[in-house]
C-alpha cells in the first residue's frame, strides 16, 4: 500500500517535471521556418547562425531547404497551402507569385511591421513588385534586372536606340567582325516575356493596364516591339538560334566571343570575368534600347520574404525577415555569393564598390526596373505572349496578327477566370 | 442481400470515380480562381469558349494522342515479339520472364529520375556513345522535336512487359493440335502465326490496346518528373495541363473544364476506335 | 511450333533474342545501380582512373538527409499495406455479391466497373484534392488509403468476381444443407477457394499503391510523409547547382529493391492475376 502511494506520487512528479520541461522547451525558443530555394538556403547559413546566436531562447529560427527550380519550389508551397496546413511561417517569393498568392488570401500584410522610412533605404527597383491591393506583402531580399551587356571591344558606346542597334550590330556582322550581332532569349518560356517586356516599354508601350484588367498587346506600340524583335531575326541581327536560347545558351555564345551584344541578368557578369571567358575585360553593362523620347526598362526578376497568413508566429517570423535582409546580411551575400543588394547606400559602398566596379551600372538599371503585370493570372497570360512570339519568330506569321491573337486570347482567358471585361 | 454486400465497395467507386465528373461540370460553367478568391461565380460558357481557342489545350491534345497511339502501337509490337520468345519452352524461362516484369513494377517517377540522368546532356551514356562517334550533341532532353520520341521511348520500356504479359495468357489459351493440324496441311510456320495466332490471340491484343490507349491518354506522372512538359511544352499533356491549371496557375474553373474535356476525348477516341474496328469485322470475335 | 525440334543455329539466335530481352529490361537499371556507386566527379569525367572513379558517398547522403530515405520506404509500405487490406475487405464481399446478382443487373453493373478500370485516373486529382482539404485528410497515410483503395477497387472487383462465378454452385448449395449462415459460407467454405485470387489481388493492388503519384502529390506535403514516388520526384529539384545524378541513382536502386523482391517472389500470383483479369475483364 505504502510503496504503491510512493510509486504513484513519484509518477505525479515525473509528469510535472516532464510537463514543466516541456511547457519551458516551447516557451523558451520560439519555432519560425521559412521556406526558400536550395540556393538561398545555402547562402544563408551563415546568417541563420548568427541570428540564432543573437536570439537564443527567445526565436530559434529553421530554414527549408527548397528545391531550386523557381517552379518546382512555387508548386510545393501552393500544395501545402492548398491542404491548409502550411508547414512554414515565411516564403521566400518570386516577383511574379505575388499577385497570385495575395489574392489567393495566403498572405499576411507587411504594413504594420515596415513604415515608409524602412522603404525609402530601397533603391527604385527593390520598391516594385511588394504591394497587392494597397498593401505591402513582401519585402525584397535581392534585386534583380534585366541588362544589356555591350563588348568594348566592338564599340565605344552601347546602342541606345532600336535603329542604332541594328545599324551597329548588323555592321558588326556584314564586316566579320563577330559571328553574331544581338544574342537575347527567344525560346517559348518566361525569359521570353521578360525581353518582350523591355522592348515594350522602349516603344512606349504597356503589357496591360491590371487596374481595369484591359489587355494592350494590339496597340501600335506593342505591334513595332514584336515586329522589331522579328526583323532582328529576319535581317540577321540576331542568328535564327535565338529562338531557342535561354539565358545559358545566350551566355554560352557571349562568353564565347560570338556576339556584340547580349540580353541577360546580373549573375551573367561574375561567369563573363572568369578565366575561361574570351571577353573577359571588355563586357560593358547598360539599358535595352528604347525609341528616342521613350523610358528604357529593365525587367524586374527579384526575390523576397512574405509572411504567410496562417503563421502562429508572425512576430518572431517579421523579425527573422528583418535580420535576413539587414543591410550587413546584404553586404555579406553580395561579397560572398554575388547576389545584388537592395539598399540604396550599398551601391556607393567603398568596399561593395571594390568587389564588383559594375554596380553604378546596376544602380542605374535598378532605376529603370519595369514590373511584369501584377495580376494573379500573369502565368497564363504569359503563356499566351511567349507562345505567339516564338510563333511569330519561327513562322512567317506578321506582327500585327501575332499581337491581335495575344490580345484576343489574353481577353478570353482573363473573361474565364472571372475578370469583369 | 447479396446486393447490400456489394453496396459499400460500389459506393466508393461511385464516389471516387462519380463525384468528380458531376463536380467538374459543374465547375466547368463557373469562374473558380485567385480572381475570384477562390470561390465559383458562374460565368456562362465562358470557360468552353476559352478552351475552344486554347492553342495550348489542342496541342497538348494532339501531342497526347500521339504519344498515346505511338508508344502503344511500338509496345504492342514488342510485346508480341516478347511474348513469342517466352512462349517457346527453354530453360530459366520462369526466371527470365519475372526479370522482364521489373520494369513494368517500377515507380514510374522513379524511372523517370533514371531517364533523366540516362539522357542527360553531355553527361549521360547516350550522349556520351554519340559523341565518341564523333556525331553532334543530339539534346536529347531539350529539343523539341526529339524529347518527346524521349517520353514514348521511356513509356515503352515501362508497359511493354505488362502487354506481354497478357499476349502470353493469350498464347496460352491456343491449343497446341491447331499448330499439329496447321503442319500437317503443310503450313509454314510464319502462315501459322497469321492464320491461326493472330486470329485468336485478337481479343486479348484489342483488351489490351483498349486499356492502355486509355491510360497513356492519361499520361501525368512520367512527363512531370521527366520533362516538366518542356521543352517549349512540346511534351505536355492534357493531364499535366489541368493539372498546372489547377495546382500552379490556381484556376479551377479552367482546370475543370481541361479534364472534362480530357475525358470527353478520350471517350470519343475510345467510340471512334471501337467503330472502325467493327467496320473492318474485327470485332467480331468479341461479341460473344 | 513449341516443340519443333531445334537445329544449333536456331538455338543460339534465341540465346541471342534473349540476351537482348534481358539488357533492354534490366540495362537502364544496371547502369543506375553502377551510377550509384560512383563518385560525383567520375560521374561527369570520364578520364579518371578505374580505381578512384568508386564510391560508397551516395548512398550515405541518401540516409543521413532529413528525413532519411528509410522513412519513405516506410510510409510506401506502410500505404500499400494499409491500402491492399482496406481494398480485400472491400472487394471480397462485394465481389461475391456481384456473382450472386441476376444477369441482367450483372451485366450492366460490370460494364460500369470495367469502365471505372478503364478510365485514367490521373483526371480525378481536382476533385479529391477538394475532399482532402474539404474533410481535412491532407498529410494523412491513414486517410490516403481511402481513395487508394477505391482506385484499386474495380480491378479488385473484376478479378474477385471473377474468381467466385468460376466455383461450382454445388459446393455453396451443399454448405447452406449443412445449415451454415452466409458468413460461415463465406469464411469457411468460399474464402478458402478463392486464396488464389484474393493473393493476386492483393499484390496488385499492393503495387498501384506504392508505384502511385498524383494523388500522393496532391495529399501529402509534408516532407517526412512523403510516399516513394513523391519523395523520388521531389529529390529532383532539391540539390543546390547541380543535379545530384549519383545520389539519385542510388535512391532508385534502395526503391527497386523492395519491388525486384516482390516481383521475384510472387511473380505467379502476378502473371495470373493480369492474366484472369485480360481473360474475364
Amino acid at each position: 500500500m505504502n510503496l504503491r502511494r510512493w510509486l504513484a506520487g513519484g509518477a505525479l512528479a515525473l509528469v510535472m517535471a516532464l510537463g514543466a520541461l516541456v511547457g519551458s522547451a516551447s516557451f523558451r525558443a520560439e519555432e519560425v521556418s521559412i521556406l526558400m530555394p536550395s540556393s538561398f538556403t545555402d547562402a544563408s547559413a551563415d546568417l541563420v547562425k548568427a541570428f540564432n546566436r543573437e536570439h537564443r531562447g527567445r526565436i530559434h529560427l529553421k530554414l527549408i531547404r527548397g528545391p531550386l527550380n523557381t517552379e518546382s519550389i512555387s508548386d510545393l508551397a501552393i500544395s501545402s497551402l492548398l491542404l491548409g496546413d502550411a508547414p512554414f511561417d515565411a516564403l521566400l517569393m518570386d516577383v511574379t507569385w505575388l499577385p497570385k498568392y495575395a489574392a489567393a488570401g495566403w498572405l499576411e500584410p507587411l504594413d504594420p511591421w515596415f513604415d515608409p522610412g524602412d522603404e525609402e533605404q530601397l533603391v527604385q527597383g527593390a520598391r516594385l513588385g511588394n504591394n497587392y491591393d494597397g498593401h505591402l506583402y513582401r519585402w525584397p531580399l535581392v534585386a534583380d534586372v534585366g541588362l544589356l551587356y555591350w563588348r568594348t571591344d566592338l564599340m565605344d558606346q552601347p546602342p541606345t536606340t532600336p535603329d542604332a542597334l541594328v545599324n551597329i550590330a548588323g555592321q558588326l556582322v556584314q564586316s566579320q567582325a563577330v559571328a553574331n550581332g544581338f544574342v537575347w532569349q527567344g525560346r517559348q518560356y518566361e525569359g521570353l516575356s521578360c525581353d518582350f517586356l523591355e522592348v515594350l516599354q522602349g516603344f512606349g508601350g504597356d503589357w496591360m493596364d491590371t487596374t481595369t484588367n484591359t489587355m494592350e498587346l494590339d496597340t501600335p506600340a506593342a505591334t513595332a516591339a514584336a515586329g522589331w524583335l522579328n526583323d532582328l531575326i529576319r535581317k540577321g541581327v540576331s542568328p535564327y538560334a535565338v529562338t531557342n536560347y535561354a539565358e545559358a545558351e545566350s551566355l554560352q555564345a557571349f562568353k564565347a566571343g560570338d556576339a556584340a551584344l547580349m540580353r541577360n541578368w546580373p549573375y551573367a557578369w561574375a561567369e563573363l570575368q572568369k578565366d575561361d571567358s574570351k571577353v573577359k575585360g571588355n563586357v560593358g553593362i547598360g539599358l535595352m534600347v528604347a525609341q528616342p523620347g521613350e523610358r528604357p526598362g529593365a525587367t524586374l526578376g527579384s526575390w523576397g520574404l512574405s509572411l504567410m497568413r496562417q503563421s502562429e508566429h508572425q512576430k518572431a517570423a517579421v523579425e527573422a525577415i528583418r535580420y535576413l535582409t539587414s543591410e550587413s546580411a546584404q553586404r555579406a551575400r553580395f561579397l560572398n555569393n554575388g547576389y545584388t543588394p537592395i539598399q540604396a547606400d550599398l551601391f556607393n559602398d567603398p568596399e561593395m564598390l571594390k568587389a564588383s566596379p559594375v554596380l553604378p551600372d546596376l544602380l542605374v538599371a535598378l532605376n529603370h526596373a519595369v514590373v511584369r503585370p501584377p495580376t494573379p493570372l500573369y502565368a497564363q497570360l504569359s503563356d499566351v505572349v511567349q507562345r505567339e512570339l516564338n510563333g511569330l519568330f519561327t513562322d512567317a506569321e506578321s506582327a500585327d496578327e501575332a499581337m491581335a491573337t495575344s490580345q484576343q486570347r489574353s481577353q478570353t482567358l482573363l473573361r474565364a477566370a472571372g475578370a469583369t471585361p | 442481400m447479396t446486393m447490400l454486400l456489394a453496396a459499400p465497395a460500389l459506393l466508393l467507386i461511385a464516389v471516387v470515380f462519380g463525384w468528380p465528373m458531376l463536380r467538374y461540370a459543374w465547375l466547368s460553367f463557373h469562374a473558380d480562381s485567385v480572381l475570384t478568391g477562390l470561390e465559383p461565380v458562374a460565368n456562362g460558357g465562358a470557360n468552353w469558349l476559352r478552351l475552344v481557342a486554347d492553342q495550348r489545350f489542342w496541342l497538348d491534345a494532339g501531342q497526347t494522342a500521339r504519344f498515346a497511339l505511338i508508344s502503344v502501337g511500338l509496345e504492342l509490337l514488342l510485346a508480341m515479339a516478347i511474348a513469342l520468345l517466352l512462349h517457346q519452352r527453354w530453360r530459366g524461362r520462369g526466371a527470365v520472364r519475372a526479370l522482364t516484369l521489373l520494369p513494368w513494377a517500377l515507380p514510374t517517377t522513379m524511372m523517370a529520375l533514371g531517364w533523366r540522368w540516362i539522357f542527360n546532356t553531355p553527361y549521360g551514356p547516350i550522349e556520351v556513345l554519340v559523341r565518341s562517334l564523333g556525331l553532334n550533341s543530339l539534346d536529347l532532353l531539350s529539343t523539341p522535336s526529339i524529347t518527346w520520341l524521349v517520353t514514348v521511348f521511356a513509356d515503352v520500356w515501362k508497359t511493354t512487359p505488362f502487354i506481354t504479359l497478357i499476349l502470353l495468357a493469350g498464347l496460352q489459351s491456343i491449343p497446341e493440335d491447331l499448330y499439329s493440324a496447321f503442319r500437317l496441311e503443310g503450313g509454314t510456320p510464319l502462315q501459322g502465326l497469321r492464320r491461326v495466332t493472330l486470329p485468336l490471340l485478337l481479343p486479348y491484343i484489342l483488351l489490351s490496346l483498349l486499356f492502355r490507349l486509355a491510360q497513356a491518354f492519361g499520361v501525368f506522372d512520367l512527363v512531370q518528373v521527366l520533362t516538366g512538359g518542356g521543352p517549349a511544352g512540346s511534351t505536355e499533356s492534357i493531364a499535366l495541363y489541368a493539372y498546372l491549371n489547377g495546382m500552379r496557375f490556381l484556376d479551377f474553373g479552367y482546370s475543370a473544364t481541361v479534364m472534362l474535356a480530357g475525358f470527353l476525348l478520350l471517350t470519343a477516341l475510345i467510340l471512334a476506335g471501337t467503330l472502325l474496328l467493327r467496320s473492318c469485322g474485327l470485332l467480331r470475335p468479341l461479341d460473344r | 511450333m513449341t516443340d519443333k525440334p531445334m537445329t544449333r543455329g536456331s538455338m543460339t539466335r534465341r540465346t541471342f533474342w534473349i540476351a537482348l530481352l534481358m539488357v533492354w529490361s534490366l540495362g537502364p537499371m544496371l547502369w543506375q545501380l553502377v551510377s550509384s556507386f560512383t563518385t560525383a566527379d567520375a560521374l561527369v569525367n570520364d578520364q579518371l582512373s578505374f580505381w578512384s572513379r568508386w564510391t560508397l558517398n551516395n548512398y550515405r547522403d541518401l540516409l543521413t538527409t532529413d528525413p532519411p530515405f528509410w522513412r519513405y520506404l516506410f510510409n510506401s509500405s506502410f500505404v500499400a499495406s494499409l491500402t491492399t487490406l482496406l481494398t480485400l475487405m472491400f472487394a471480397i464481399p462485394a465481389a461475391y455479391g456481384m456473382a450472386k446478382l441476376p444477369d441482367r443487373w450483372r451485366g450492366s453493373l460490370r460494364a460500369a466497373v470495367v469502365g471505372a478500370a478503364l478510365f485514367p485516373y490521373v483526371l480525378l486529382f481536382l476533385a479529391l484534392l477538394e475532399l482532402a482539404r474539404t474533410f481535412a485528410l491532407g498529410n494523412n497515410l491513414i486517410a490516403i488509403a481511402i481513395p487508394y483503395s477505391a482506385l484499386s477497387m474495380p480491378l479488385a472487383l473484376l478479378l474477385l468476381t471473377a474468381a467466385f462465378e468460376a466455383l461450382p454452385n454445388d459446393l455453396e448449395d451443399a454448405a447452406k444443407l449443412e445449415g451454415l449462415s452466409l458468413w460461415q459460407r463465406l469464411r469457411w467454405v468460399l474464402l478458402p477457394l478463392i486464396a488464389p485470387a484474393s493473393a493476386s489481388t492483393a499484390i496488385l493492388v499492393f503495387l498501384f499503391a506504392w508505384n502511385e503519384y498524383p494523388v500522393a502529390l496532391t495529399w501529402l506535403s509534408r516532407s517526412d510523409l512523403l510516399t516513394l514516388p513523391v519523395a523520388m520526384a521531389r529529390i529532383a529539384g532539391s540539390s543546390t547547382y547541380s543535379v545530384p545524378y549519383g545520389t539519385y541513382a542510388a535512391a532508385t536502386v534502395l526503391g527497386a529493391i523492395p519491388l525486384l523482391v516482390l516481383v521475384l517472389v510472387f511473380q505467379r500470383q502476378i502473371v495470373s492475376g493480369l492474366t484472369n483479369g485480360s481473360i474475364k475483364g
